[in-house]
């Protein structure tokens, strides 16, 4: 058996040989748990105490051992003080490292993105009830066209027939009784408002987005590759994802269903809300997703490594090679 | 039949472990506090704390095993680590055994998990539960784990719903477990991928993990299937051989 060199936060060994101890240095320090937090803080990254570094340059040829694989005995047992010393510490160091992850942009664009998914579902069921509401009392109005006026008319109002004239329409000739409008009001001003939260909680995605995952937004916009990120579960997943799993981000569940059954995997997830997608010719969208996401797989590498970030250039080219698969298919393959 | 009340009849597995007929209890190392709303009750003096097989998989395991429960729990007053510490609602009921109130067995639970919302809960059962030391970190860090325990561990628990369990529990119990220990892998069959496809049942993942203990030297004494608490999940109890971790 080689010389070896132990420690842990109280104290440094080196034996020799036969098992021996050669020499030992014993933390001298007072003992408080900050001080003991801070030492075990250390050791966790994988470093050396100062006692076990100074035996280091004293036996340079010790090899360094973890203490678990020392014979029973080798090692001192945790005095009563010295347990409970640690479990003070080690309460103290989770405690801070919960604290630190509110600094963690992973986990706060996560936040972001799930809310405004749940904002914009909210919102789309309240807009769609006042459409129908309003537009039962407006007989006449063109009910497509005026959909994206309609809340903030009906909001603005003070009675249906304001509602009619500020939309260019006439109100059908029934009595809408006051506390039915006031009804109708509030939850027209109810999808105002959560337009405007949304609006809010989508450009606080922008931005956390565009600093976090700065290569990833020139390219794709920040919206969607703030959606990536989520969906990989943090910047360092996404970096580490092939591009064909990037494909498919967003589209899980038929991702697995496609494991457990056999059906054919899907061909896009997020992605396909990209314009260069699903406004491409239904028989290019695979080939476009295809080179998008070979390129997110590169420029979430550069985000999460610290590259030099990719910016409009990078993302004009690209918009340029999708021009180039679109013109060279500008027919659906024929079947044969 | 008469069932519950004082009719029921008592087992203990452990000073601080019991069932009562069906029903599984521990004695409350904090008496009057219910860690997640479970039931509490007074016996001569004594608080108990009902534990639940359908919120903790060591609950389930140890109504379900057939051979004898009270030796799938560490002996009191050692030290055990724990992977996957979740909220710590299986942890409670393991400390109300390990160390009891204000730690007066001198026991340690080595609690780790990588969410820090689940650290979050963890540090504030640690601080009334002396004993209950709380890591963040990934279990597959071991240097990260290591200066938490000041020698092997008897009794290993893991618990991560994660692929790669079952490697993860192996290389875990090669570094951190001592000879003729005491390993318990909760396995999901699900997160475990099969190698043809994903179409495996839930028996050939546990053939699987119980093919890869065996390789790595240990021996498996029993493979309890939580069915009707824990679909698909399992609880491989294993032990390791006399010579093992020495290289
Ligand atoms: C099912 S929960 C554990 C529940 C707990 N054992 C109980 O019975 O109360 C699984 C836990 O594993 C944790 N986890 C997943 N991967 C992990 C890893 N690599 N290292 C540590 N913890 C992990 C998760 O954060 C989660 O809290």
């Amino acid at each position: 058996m080689p010389m070896r060199l132990c420690w842990d936060w109280r104290l440094a060994r080196v034996f020799d040989d036969a098992g021996e101890i050669v020499d030992e240095s014993v933390w001298g320090g007072r003992r408080g748990v900050g001080a003991v937090a801070d030492r075990l803080e250390r050791l966790s990254s994988g470093r050396m105490s100062d006692e076990a570094r100074v035996l280091a340059q004293r036996f340079p040829e010790a090899e360094p051992c973890a203490v678990h694989d020392l014979a029973e005995g080798d090692w001192p047992e945790l005095a009563l003080e010295e347990s409970e010393l640690l479990g003070r510490a080690a309460v103290q160091l989770a405690r801070s490292g919960v604290a630190a992850a509110a600094g963690d942009a992973d986990r706060r664009l996560e936040h972001l993105v799930r809310a405004a998914g749940e904002l914009r579902a909210a919102w789309g069921t309240l807009e769609a009830r006042v459409v129908e509401w309003a537009g039962l009392f407006l007989p006449a109005l063109d009910l497509d066209a005026a959909r994206d006026a309609m809340p903030q008319a009906v909001a603005d109002a003070d009675s249906l027939e304001a509602a009619a004239t500020s939309l260019g329409t006439e109100a059908a000739d029934v009595v809408v009784p006051a506390a039915e409008w006031k009804a109708l009001n509030g939850w027209a001003q109810g999808v105002v408002d959560a337009s405007a939260r949304l609006e809010a909680v989508e450009q606080a995605v922008r931005e956390l987005s565009t600093s976090h995952l700065p290569s990833t937004s020139a390219l794709i916009g920040p919206l969607l590759a703030a959606r990536l990120c989520t969906s990989a579960h943090g910047r360092q997943r996404l970096a580490r994802l092939p591009a064909g799993t990037i494909q498919v981000l967003g589209a899980e569940k038929a991702f697995f269903m496609h494991l457990r059954s056999g059906i054919p995997p899907p061909k896009h997830g997020h992605l396909f809300q990209h314009p260069w997608v699903n406004r491409s010719p239904r028989w290019v969208r695979g080939k476009v997703a295809r080179m998008l996401s070979g390129k997110v797989a590169i420029a979430s590498r550069l985000d999460a490594f610290d590259g030099e970030p990719w910016g409009a250039d990078e993302a004009a080219a690209l918009e340029r090679q999708v021009q180039a698969i679109r013109e060279r298919h500008p027919r659906p393959p024929r079947r044969n | 039949m008469a069932r519950g009340g004082r009719s029921a009849r008592v087992a203990d597995l452990s000073w601080a472990v019991r069932t009562e007929g069906r029903s599984l209890w521990s004695r409350n190392a904090v008496p009057g506090v219910a860690v997640r709303g479970e039931r509490l009750k007074r016996r001569r003096g004594e608080e108990w704390r009902q534990w639940s097989p359908r919120r903790s998989k060591l609950a389930a395991g140890l109504l379900r095993s057939k051979g004898d429960k009270g030796s799938l729990l560490p002996e009191p007053g050692t030290t055990t680590l724990y992977l996957g510490a979740g909220h710590g609602t299986t942890i409670s009921y393991l400390h109300d055994h390990l160390c009891g109130a204000q730690n007066e067995r001198g026991g340690c639970i080595v609690a780790v998990d990588i969410s820090p919302r689940c650290m979050r809960d963890l540090v504030r059962l640690a601080e009334v539960r002396p004993g209950l030391v709380p890591v963040l970190a990934d279990a597959r860090h071991h240097e990260a784990i290591a200066p938490f325990l000041p020698a092997r561990v008897r009794w290993l628990f893991q618990d991560v719903s994660q692929a790669g369990q079952v490697d993860m529990h192996i290389a875990a119990a090669q570094r951190f477990l001592a000879p003729n220990g005491l390993s318990l892998l909760s396995l999901k069959s699900a997160s475990e991928r099969s190698e043809h496809g994903g179409r495996g049942v839930p028996r050939d993942h546990y053939d699987h993990a119980r093919a890869a203990l065996t390789d790595a030297g240990a021996e498996v004494l029993e493979v309890i299937e939580l069915t009707g608490w824990e679909e698909q999940h399992a609880l491989i109890v294993s032990r390791m051989p006399e010579e093992w971790g020495k290289t």
